[in-house]
């Protein structure tokens, strides 16, 4: 058995009734939300209450493998088919024959592929590489993605057709702040079963002031997210400084509390002026060219320090996501003596 | 026409549902309405015994219009569906494949479906 659907907000409310509605159907399902939310706990409950369950579930991500590749693991190869290809290999259309195939990150298929899935949707055959054979196939594709699939069409990345085909059935899951009171529940159930799992009775459960934390942090991970700082907590104990950290790490602040701005607060403003001691007035080193310069470099060090975190400091990765050139970036962190923090010290 | 027919219209533009509902109540049919596919199905369920006909839109929040064709017509076979289709939107061969008794592309005009709708139960 899989996880149950866990929660008491309308939107999981809601999603165990279209679960009971639909899972007997075997209609295509197209499952939306952010990172872990759950997109496969639902999936797998939609198996287990369909006729299919106990006959294969298979799932692929669609964005972990490039294109080439991609193709060979969902409809397989013969002998021989390319260089490389010395053993015939059943695809995971095959492999799911008769149960559930979970296509999960849809949204970054290749058109060339959807126009692939689309004709077995449509034929309910597809044939191996280098086979001339189509094979008939029996699977209940249900995808999940991120991704906005109308955007996707509109920008031309997504098929409508295929959209159409797949999106018979819609489940749309909310991220994790948007139904704060799944939090609790959640956290009951994740101790339990963690608690379980380390078959330990000596174990630290966190305390009210920390499940409170928790429960007003607003999880950019989900439910992920949460999985892991649960664990976390668990096995290292200490549950107060993990749930501090996490308002504490990314400059994130707790829900409740007003956003303020980088620069905004006052002690910041202070180290803007930078008058090491001496007064404002007959300051030569002082202009308002300069306190904006390091303004500029202020917002931009925490900036790229706040992606390179979260990017692992991947560097490649993060001049991606600020839309800068490698180059750039690297000239950036040396120039702003951006280090990495205490955790990733064994990078350069 | 004596007793009135029982319609179940599923649409999820307020704007739509609300003008198909006053228009068939005026020419006297009984109407329910729905603006999600889980709903709708759940009405059918209910109420299926004297429900004549349902009108769905195609794309649906939830369960889309081409799933409740789908079910109704494995259910209820005789129970004559009618798909309306929004601008721009292109699943027509899906409701058709999911034997919708006809398909009508908005924007159509209201007499023109409620033609249709008494022709299908009439047959």
């Amino acid at each position: 058995m899989g996880p149950p659907i866990v929660g008491v907000s309308e939107n999981i409310q809601k999603i165990k009734e279209l679960v009971e509605h639909v899972a007997h159907t075997g209609f295509n399902i197209v499952i939306f939300g952010e990172s872990g939310v759950g997109k496969e706990v639902i999936a797998q409950n939609l198996y287990q209450r369909s006729p299919r369950a106990g006959k294969p579930f298979v799932k692929i991500n669609c964005a972990a493998l490039p294109e080439g590749l991609l193709e060979s693991e969902l409809f397989g190869y013969e002998r021989g088919a390319f260089t490389g290809a010395e053993q015939k290999r059943r695809g995971k259309f095959q492999l799911a024959h008769g149960g559930v195939l979970l296509l999960d990150e849809i949204g970054d298929m290749s058109l060339v592929l959807q126009a692939k899935l689309l004709h077995v949707l449509q034929s309910g055959e597809f044939a191996p590489l280098g086979s001339e054979k189509d094979l008939k196939t029996d699977t209940w594709v249900i995808a999940a993605t991120n991704h906005d699939l109308k955007q996707d069409i509109s920008d031309g990345k997504f098929r409508e057709d295929l959209y159409y085909r797949l999106n018979i059935i819609k489940i749309y899951i909310a991220p994790l702040r948007e139904r704060p009171e799944d939090i609790l529940p959640l956290i009951d159930y994740y101790l339990d079963e963690y608690e379980n799992q380390l078959g330990g009775s000596n174990i630290e459960r966190p305390g009210g002031a920390v499940i409170e934390k928790l429960r007003r942090y607003h999880w950019p991970g989900n439910v992920r997210e949460l999985q892991n700082v649960l664990k976390r907590m668990l096995v290292l104990g200490d549950c107060e400084k993990i749930a501090d950290e996490l308002f504490d790490s990314s400059g994130i602040k707790r829900t409740d509390q007003a956003p303020t701005s980088v620069v905004g607060s006052p002690g910041t403003f202070q180290s803007l002026l930078d008058l090491d001691g001496k007064e404002l007035i007959d300051n030569n080193s002082f202009s308002l060219k300069a306190a904006k310069k390091k303004a500029v470099d202020k917002v931009e060090k925490e900036i790229i320090s706040y992606v390179l975190e979260k990017t692992d400091w991947n560097r490649s990765k993060a001049s991606k996501i600020l839309k800068v050139s490698y180059k750039t970036l690297l000239n950036k962190i040396a120039e702003l003596n951006i280090t990495p923090a205490s955790g990733n010290s064994d990078l350069p | 026409m004596g007793s009135s027919y029982k319609v179940l219209i599923i649409d999820d533009t307020e704007e739509v549902l609300s003008a198909l509902c006053k228009y068939f109540k005026q020419k006297g049919y009984e109407v329910l309405s729905a603006s999600n596919g889980l709903d709708g199905l759940k009405m059918i369920e209910s109420d299926k015994d004297d429900l004549d006909i349902i009108i769905t839109d195609l794309v649906l929040p939830n369960i889309s219009g081409v799933a409740v064709i789908s079910i109704v017509k494995k259910k209820y076979p005789l129970l004559p569906v009618i798909a309306i289709t929004g601008w721009g939107e292109h699943p027509e061969a899906l409701a058709k494949e999911a034997k919708a008794d006809l398909v009508m592309e908005k924007p159509f005009k209201l007499p023109e479906l409620e033609k249709a709708a008494r022709d299908l139960l009439v047959k």
